[in-house]
């Protein structure tokens, strides 16, 4: 494997001349206040801000090559930013730069109803691109929980309560059109449903954090929207119980549109925040079934034969949209749910994710830990496919809770990987997991690592993040 | 010829049976499932082990010799074609199912183990590998990694892609490196998609794990007989419109169905101009429900006459004919050109007028046997080698077909790959700096070119002597058309 000898970072120049530039070409769509770049300096995770030194709003594919060419011939680093919603620090400029905001390129640009596809441009949201697909009895299903943009999914690989039947960011990105570390805009993978034609490029973008290139555009697999959907909640004695139901629904293949795991810290909040009634502070799972009529019904009585093998409640049933958008917004809101159950305290989220027959133990234990430490940190998770999140309440001012938190975050990774799993299921590698990836990869590492150097010779693409570029 | 200081060092590093350099022993090798291509290796080696490839890439990496992996030799691209003056690694000897763990549900398995093999290996368990290529009998599971292989199944099940958990690859510097991993997701850049699909040109796999899936309570095919070719192509796209996803939708023509039935037997509808294979698998009372469905659509589409498959060997037999499409058209024809483009299932009706109009132009009869639920082609064009001037006119169809299949939005290979075949075409689909960064990544990995070079992506150079570089967009032909 050939590795880099100089260091790409080094002879950096300075930012200034960049900056006067993009004022000068995008007048007020480039901005340099303290509050704009304050906002560009973190996602939702761990509150260490590191600004940007401006944030720029470009309207189309060229306008983002050329900001990208600026960049790339005064080696300044350029960080692209959706709305802000990962968990990783995947957006601060850890070392200054040019934040590229994709506010004002949020068009859906095509929707193909016979092929079920369409393009979008990097800025669109999920609930937008939803909302505009209304009428044409399709839908995008992948639901990470916010409401983040397309863009910001295809570079973290997003995934999310539906994984279990219709795939990640991976098996639903097309084709990209991505900005290039030099500046020159590429297009990969398209609009055929298959293709060996060279490197899979657009699967190595997916999921790469803005480091081997900007994706500006992105053709996406679309859903004809089911004839069915019914929702049920189950509620367990233990977390156990709950999670064995769901190794053992996986193992029965029933194809569940999405089993969602909370446990009771997370139900607890959840029924406080969202104000669910009729449920108690017990390990809950919620099933979504998507299908004919006669197919969902057929998933729920073989689900609940299942739980109910595991001690699981008697189901409480939904087909009402209404009902069903409550549920799963209390879903949605588990983390700000989580985060009200100790005013005061920051959050610091991690995911794994684990073989489905890992996940009792690994759950468990990791639980176990929790408890250990004395930590409120609920756990929820899209368990059909082996992922959990565990949201980590820590008192900012006490350096020693948040030490004990990314304790539990570390030993969580190291325990996933020892099962065969791996440290992030879809939140990503970020800043924080860095080390968890050499863990878990290995020698791999040094693959990546030659293929940033070889896509991004002089590291100006979001510098610092995904791929660790020193032993 | 083999350097003697190569030969040497290779033989001090394998048993000698495992290594073959006489004319007689590296002539069966000389080719693969592209026959309009063959070039003698230097050298056949045949590792049993792991350490065995990593020594002889070491060697081959220092002494700057070529290596061209191959698995059972099937590819259509020429992938296995060997280097004049490098070494046929084959993983032949790689044939063992090491462990199927059917609570994960996954297979680990030696790269050199036929696709067939681990379906049947895992019936034990009720579970199957469902990439079916029709060379699943044959093929190695190496090659369908390499190749990123379909088959009649990848509608709905995915193609090997999604398939693959994880791998264990030889760089060409001897360094082993795992990819990918045992949970539904991995950290990091997606190598695992990087390796699949790269045709051999950035490592030799030696381990893969593969997801099994449990065999369908029931599957059931329809067999939809229609007596015009554009209206079956319209009834895919209706089928796909109505929101369902069969588990294979296949079309065959009437040439194609001739010439299964005069070989097989399938009992297809011989008067018919095409027919379509729609297949839905699942629970019983889904599967029917799906099957009313399908009916429906297919009669709205003109569809004139229906049967579905009463039971498992009616299935079997329906898709006999599909199956056996290639070998069934190499006994009516001394020799055909099979082509293999993905277009966006919409423009399927435009695409194949243009073929049957081209096939009187050209006075070469055409058969169309495709995956058109993914709208992956694959006209065979029939012609004979002996004529003078009918390979010529045979490959100029198939770069007419190619051509098209680009300018509607598609890729000149769904399923094949690229190997040697399609070089050309590869400077038409791409621009040049999509093509400079395939070759970056290449340089990541292989930076000499060792490993099966002149395949798969095209040099600047090359494409410059092809005469098909697009040296920027502005002048390409349609600029208007998505392009990739």
């Amino acid at each position: 494997m050939t590795t880099a000898t100089a260091n790409p970072a080094s002879g950096r120049r300075d930012v200034s001349g960049v900056v006067d530039a993009l004022l000068t070409r995008y007048g007020a769509r480039a901005v340099t206040t303290r509050a704009i770049r304050e906002q560009h300096s973190h996602g939702e995770g761990l509150a260490d801000p590191a600004l940007p030194d401006v944030v720029v709003y470009p309207r189309d594919n060229d306008e983002v090559a050329a900001i990208v060419r600026l960049c790339h011939a005064a080696r300044v680093p350029v960080i692209a930013f959706g709305v802000g919603t990962s968990l990783e620090a995947h957006v601060a400029a850890l070392e200054g730069g040019v934040t590229i905001d994709f506010a004002e390129m949020n068009r859906v640009l095509e929707v193909n109803v016979e092929d079920l596809d369409c393009r979008v441009q990097a800025g669109v949201t999920r609930e937008q691109l939803n909302a505009e697909l209304k009428g044409t009895g399709l839908f995008f299903p992948i639901d990470p929980g916010a409401n983040a943009t397309i863009g910001g999914m295809a570079a973290t690989r997003a995934s999310g309560t539906n994984a279990v039947r219709y795939g990640t960011m991976r098996e639903n990105v097309m084709g990209l059109t991505v900005v290039t570390a030099d500046g020159t805009p590429i297009h990969t993978g398209g609009r055929a449903r298959k293709s060996s034609a060279g490197y899979d490029l657009t699967r190595l973008i997916v999921g790469s954090e803005g480091t081997l290139g900007i994706i500006t555009e992105i053709q996406l697999r679309l859903y004809g929207l089911p004839e069915s959907i019914t929702a049920a909640v189950c509620q367990f004695p233990d977390l156990g119980s709950a999670v064995r139901t769901v190794i053992a629904a996986m193992q029965m293949s029933i194809p569940v549109a999405r089993i969602e795991l909370l446990d009771d810290v997370q139900m607890d909040a959840c029924i406080r925040y969202s104000k669910l009634e009729g449920y108690e502070a017990k390990p809950t799972l919620f099933f979504e079934f998507h299908g004919t009529t006669a197919g969902t019904a057929e998933q729920a009585e073989l689900m609940q034969q299942i739980a109910s093998e595991h001690g699981g409640s008697a189901f409480a049933w939904t087909s009402a949209q209404e009902e069903r958008n409550k549920l799963w917004k209390a879903r949605h809101q588990a983390y700000y749910a989580a985060l009200a159950l100790k005013p005061g305290h920051q959050a610091f989220a991690t995911d794994a994710c684990v073989p489905i027959s890992k996940l009792a133990d690994c759950v468990l234990e990791t639980r176990a830990d929790v408890e250990r430490e004395g930590m409120t940190a609920p756990i929820v998770g899209h368990v059909g496919d082996g992922n959990f999140h565990l949201v980590l309440l820590f008192d900012p001012k006490d350096p020693a809770d948040r030490e004990r938190a990314e304790g539990i975050a570390r030993r969580c990774s190291a325990r996933a990987i020892a099962m065969g799993g791996t440290c992030t299921g879809e939140h990503g590698i970020g800043v924080h997991k860095l080390d968890a990836l050499v863990e878990e990869h290995g020698d791999a590492v040094k693959v990546m690592r030659a293929i940033k150097h070889a896509l991004d010779p002089t590291n100006i693409l979001n510098p610092g993040k995904t791929v660790p570029m020193h032993d | 010829m083999l350097d003697p200081t190569v030969h040497r060092s290779l033989a001090a590093v394998l048993p000698a049976a495992s290594l073959l350099t006489a004319p007689e022993d590296t002539k069966p090798y000389e080719c693969d499932g592209l026959t309009l291509y063959r070039e003698r290796p230097a050298a056949v080696v045949l590792p049993d082990t792991e350490a065995q490839v990593v020594d002889v890439l070491k060697l081959c990496h220092l002494a700057r010799v070529p290596v061209v992996a191959r698995g059972a030799g099937t590819s259509l691209s020429g992938g296995a074609l060997p280097n004049a003056q490098g070494v046929v690694l084959s993983l032949a000897k790689f044939r063992r199912i090491l462990s199927i763990d059917p609570l994960a549900r996954t297979a680990v398995v030696q790269p050199g183990v036929r696709n067939l093999a681990i379906s049947e290996a895992a019936a034990a368990f009720g579970l199957y590998y469902a990439p079916d290529p029709s060379s699943q009998i044959a093929c190695s599971i190496g090659g369908n990694v390499a190749e990123n292989a379909g088959g009649v199944h990848c509608l709905k099940y995915g193609l090997t892609v999604h398939n693959v958990r994880k791998l264990r690859a030889v760089l060409i510097d001897g360094e082993i490196v795992e990819l990918g991993g045992d949970a539904l997701d991995s950290a990091g850049y997606d190598l695992l998609a990087l390796i699949t699909g790269s045709e051999g040109l950035l490592a030799v796999i030696t381990e893969i794990t593969v997801k099994l899936l449990p065999k369908p309570q029931c599957a059931r095919v329809a067999l939809a007989a229609f007596d015009d070719l554009e209206k079956a192509g319209a009834a895919v796209g209706a089928v796909i419109a109505a929101g369902i996803i069969p588990a294979g939708l296949e079309m065959m023509d009437q040439p194609a169905t001739r010439a299964v039935e005069d070989f097989v037997h399938a009992d297809y509808p011989l008067d018919a101009a095409a027919v379509l294979l729609v297949e839905s698998d699942g629970v019983n009372e889904e599967v029917a429900a799906e099957m009313d469905e399908i009916k429906r659509v297919l009669t709205e589409s003109g569809a004139t006459s229906i049967r579905v498959s009463k039971d498992e060997a009616q299935r079997l037999l329906f898709w006999s004919g599909r199956k056996a499409a290639f070998p069934a058209v190499g006994r009516i024809s001394p020799d055909y050109y099979c082509i293999d483009g993905t277009i966006p299932r919409r423009a399927l009706p435009r695409v194949l007028s243009a073929i049957e109009a081209w096939s009187v132009e050209y006075g070469l009869r055409c058969a169309n046997v495709f995956h058109a639920g993914d709208g992956n082609l694959h006209p065979l064009i029939l012609f004979d080698a002996n004529v003078e001037g009918e390979s010529a006119k045979a490959v100029a169809f198939g770069d007419r077909i190619l051509g098209l299949c680009i300018e509607v939005g598609g890729t000149v290979t769904g399923e094949h790959g690229v190997g040697v075949e399609k070089l050309k075409t590869m400077c038409e689909q791409f621009g040049t700096e999509e093509l400079a960064a395939f070759l970056r990544i290449k340089g990541a990995f292989d930076p000499q070119g060792l490993l099966n070079p002149g395949k798969a992506v095209p040099t600047l150079a090359r494409c410059a002597e092809f005469g098909r570089m697009r040296v920027h967009a502005g002048e390409l032909r349609h600029p208007d058309i998505p392009r990739f």
